[in-house]
């Protein structure tokens, strides 16, 4: 990134003054206030000894004795409650405290945090203490759960968060999930104030194809959103069932590489092989403090990749099968992950849901809240050996991928694997692409009572769905519960990127630009990731709960800019 | 290296503007111009020190008398702008909800998208033909256009507003067309102490 950024200079200087002096008015000077600055000139961060910092792996979120909740549940805040009786209770304080990104930034003398770290939004509810990620809600289907989660950030006039607003709904995406307990964005507490959300861990319509596997919670603030998460707001979510159980060692269904641990020896080594990677981008200022550009409405770059919020970390693997839950935490930035030495590896899932076939590729493509598992075998490299995850996607600004791919020393460095030798046995299943996942729920078209339309667009300066501004008054579709429709995603935009999402149920793409989806793309997901003038054709049902969610660009700083519609579940 | 030399190339073609920009201005200016300001707060680095006019002729320095520690709502339109995109009746409804507070501890401004043209004749005029009581704002091209360039303004119409509030540094956008209620509910949420609401209508689910 340094060697771009002196380049752009020398060129801008080399460009714009005789363009500037040449009317021979050698003293003219374009007055730019030192801060006043664009997505090609935001400083880069402090310098950081990258592959430095172990990877930080959170540990589970623990349950909590039910009879502690003060006060109690209330079965009446939440739709079927009662079908769903919570096995599991939870709770999340969410903080102000300082993170440990990296300790190069920790250190700088000027950091708020005294060399703790940098200022951070963190989750509690492991025995980590707060953390971002936030502990990871390790959940099985048939067994509902019930968390409460706490806003106990100082109010807007005391943080110090320099960024974001002070007040919560957390989402958790894409959980089939009632509205109430969804993260929808009014649904927000304000500093002192908690919110209870009701996870039925059921399947959409009682079909076991409708497994959702690797999930994420957010902060989902009306206004907010992208600076809440970009403060630390976020953490990973993974459901299991009796197919998929995060264990190898149980005879049971697929025996994918498994973990019951979680967290890890705080040294790099993971305590399982199961492991859930987010990315995020984040700027810092020279005092170490995260940075963003509010004034940016196209989006938020950040010059340095942290994974789990460590910057440009490292982690020591064995000579076996990992499985990776990668994450795009956004807000803006899209990824081409790839293994420096091109090697390849196989695709499990879509938006966190397994493919029919695992799909050989040498890299994974992902917008902003996209979710791929991979599963990469180590066992071709020798103990000593290191690997990179590097990303090839050029992105110069928050509006999208300019769609070229970085080559040599331009990949951005995204964290290192050390390879050491095998510790036990790997028991985990060996993948090819013949291997069977899940079936994918039918498309029955003659069940469609409806056909919708959504262009994402910008217009008087703001990010528009359908030509609207985000009013949380104006319902933009209203489907009726046990129905089917089709809705058609577009991004009416020549130049930018919208990874549209669609809360609640995962959709099936029919057609993408008008032909029939392969490979990942052949999956239920809930984020389109529509590039310039892309249209994707897509299924949906609408089961199990009524009520209000909403559809919006998961590039978050153009949801914040009003890029989002309410729509409403309706009762059939 | 190429293809980056392709997006280079591509900027360069910003340039005229930002010439014309500078060229268009008579004043003299010095070489580096540092913008100091006599006060800081959170966003204080971001906008130069600049004065501004508004339709009474009075004339402020712009963060320092107009955004520092104080709840802004600023908008952009232009005489031309505005007969194609009218803005300035929805903000009077929000003027009428604001109440006493406007011009207290609430600013409300209008920044002229067409400083070139944009005379503070003219927008007393569009301000009292609307019934806007707040500063309607121009001066010179470059200064405002500074200004435009610091809230990430393009064009000669917008339809965005800036919530601010500079004592907190908590800043969003909302459609200048957007329902009333939710700028003056934005006004309300980002506001301190007593004055603050979280929200106006409570849309929360029960």
């Amino acid at each position: 990134m340094k060697k771009r950024r002196s380049f752009l200079k020398k060129g801008a200087l080399a460009l714009t003054v005789p363009a500037i002096f040449g009317a021979g008015n050698a003293n003219a000077q374009l007055c730019r206030a030192q801060g006043n600055r664009g997505s090609l000139t935001e400083p880069d961060s402090p310098p950081v000894r990258s592959y430095y910092e172990p990877v930080f792996l959170p540990n589970k979120l623990l349950p909590v004795d039910p009879a502690n909740l003060v006060p109690p549940a209330d079965p009446n805040r939440h739709q079927r409650f009662g079908d769903f009786q919570p096995q599991k209770y939870y709770e999340q304080h969410i903080t102000e405290g300082f993170w440990n990104y990296h300790t190069d930034l920790s250190n700088i003398p000027s950091n708020p945090g005294g060399g703790t770290g940098s200022v951070a939004w963190m989750f509690s509810g492991s025995d980590q203490g707060p953390t971002t990620p936030g502990p990871t809600l390790v959940a099985k289907y048939g067994e509902p759960v019930f968390v409460r989660r706490y806003n106990d950030l100082p109010t807007a006039e005391n943080v110090l968060m320099p960024v974001g607003y002070p007040a919560i709904t957390t989402h958790l995406h894409n959980a089939h999930t009632a509205s109430e307990s969804d993260g929808y964005p009014m649904d927000f507490a304000m500093s002192g104030q908690f919110w209870d959300h009701h996870y039925g861990m059921l399947l959409a319509r009682n079909d076991p194809r409708e497994t959702l596997s690797s999930l994420w919670y957010h902060d989902h603030m009306i206004d907010f959103t992208a600076t809440n998460v970009y403060a630390g707001l976020s953490g990973m979510a993974i459901f299991y069932d009796e197919y998929d159980t995060g264990d190898e060692n149980d005879g049971q269904g697929l025996a994918l590489p498994g973990n019951s641990q979680f967290g890890s020896d705080g040294n790099g080594n993971p305590n399982g092989y199961d492991i859930s990677l987010i990315l995020h981008d984040v700027r810092f200022d020279p005092n170490g403090t995260p940075t963003y550009n509010v004034f940016d409405t196209d989006g938020h770059l950040g010059d340095l990749i942290t994974v789990n919020r460590t910057v440009e970390p490292f982690m020591n693997v064995e000579r076996r099968r990992y499985r990776f839950r990668i994450y795009d935490g956004g807000p803006s930035r899209f990824y081409e992950i790839a293994l420096s030495d091109g090697k390849s590896f196989h695709i499990l899932t879509n938006d966190g849901n397994m493919l029919q076939n695992p799909v050989e590729a040498t890299s994974v493509i992902l917008g902003p809240a996209n979710r791929q598992d991979v599963i990469i075998d180590f066992s071709s490299y020798s103990a000593g050996d290191t690997v990179e995850f590097v990303n090839l996607m050029e992105q110069v600004n928050g509006q999208g991928p300019t769609g070229r791919r970085l080559e040599g020393p331009d990949r951005m460095k995204v964290m290192q694997f050390r390879i050491k030798e095998l510790a036990g046995t790997d028991n985990s299943m060996p993948m090819n692409e013949g291997v069977h996942l899940r079936d994918l729920p039918g498309i029955n078209l003659s069940e469609v009572v409806k056909e919708r339309e959504f262009v994402f667009d910008h217009d008087m300066g703001l990010w528009t769905v359908n030509g609207k501004f985000m009013d949380p008054t104006i319902v933009s579709a209203d489907p009726k519960q046990g129905t089917a429709e089709i809705w058609n995603f577009k991004n009416a935009g020549t130049s930018w990127a919208h990874p549209c999402h669609v809360h609640f149920e995962e959709f099936q793409v029919i057609e993408w630009n008008g032909r029939k989806p392969t490979g990942v793309l052949n999956s239920r997901k809930d984020v389109a990731t529509l590039g310039p003038n892309d249209h994707a054709k897509v299924f949906y049902r609408f089961d199990d709960f009524v009520g209000r969610f909403i559809i919006h660009c998961h590039n978050n700083v153009h949801e914040d800019n009003a890029m989002m519609l309410r729509w409403d579940i309706t009762p059939g | 290296m190429k293809n980056r030399r392709k997006f280079i190339a591509a900027l360069a073609t910003t340039v005229p503007f930002l010439a014309t920009a500078a060229t268009n201005t008579k004043k003299k200016q010095e070489v580096f111009k540092s913008c100091p300001s006599n006060v800081t707060g959170p966003m204080s680095d971001r906008f130069g020190q600049v004065i501004v006019t508004d339709q009474d002729k009075k004339k402020s320095w712009f963060y320092e008398e107009l955004i520092h520690d104080k709840l802004v709502l600023v908008s952009f339109t232009s005489i031309r702008g505005e007969k194609h995109y009218p803005i300035i009746d929805n903000l009077v409804k929000v003027q009428d909800m604001l109440e006493d507070r406007l011009g207290k501890d609430v600013t409300m401004l209008t920044i002229t998208t067409n400083p070139t043209k944009d005379s503070p004749e003219d927008l007393k005029k569009l301000a009292d033909s609307k019934g806007a009581k707040w500063q309607f704002i121009t001066g010179e091209p470059d200064d405002i256009r500074n200004l435009l360039l610091a809230f990430g303004i393009k064009g000669s119409i917008s339809g965005l507003s800036w919530v601010g509030n500079e004592k907190t540094g908590r800043w969003m956008t909302k459609a200048s067309r957007q329902h009333p209620l939710f700028i003056a509910e934005a006004v309300a949420r980002l506001s301190t102490g007593k004055d603050h609401k979280p929200f106006l209508v409570d849309l929360r689910s029960v």
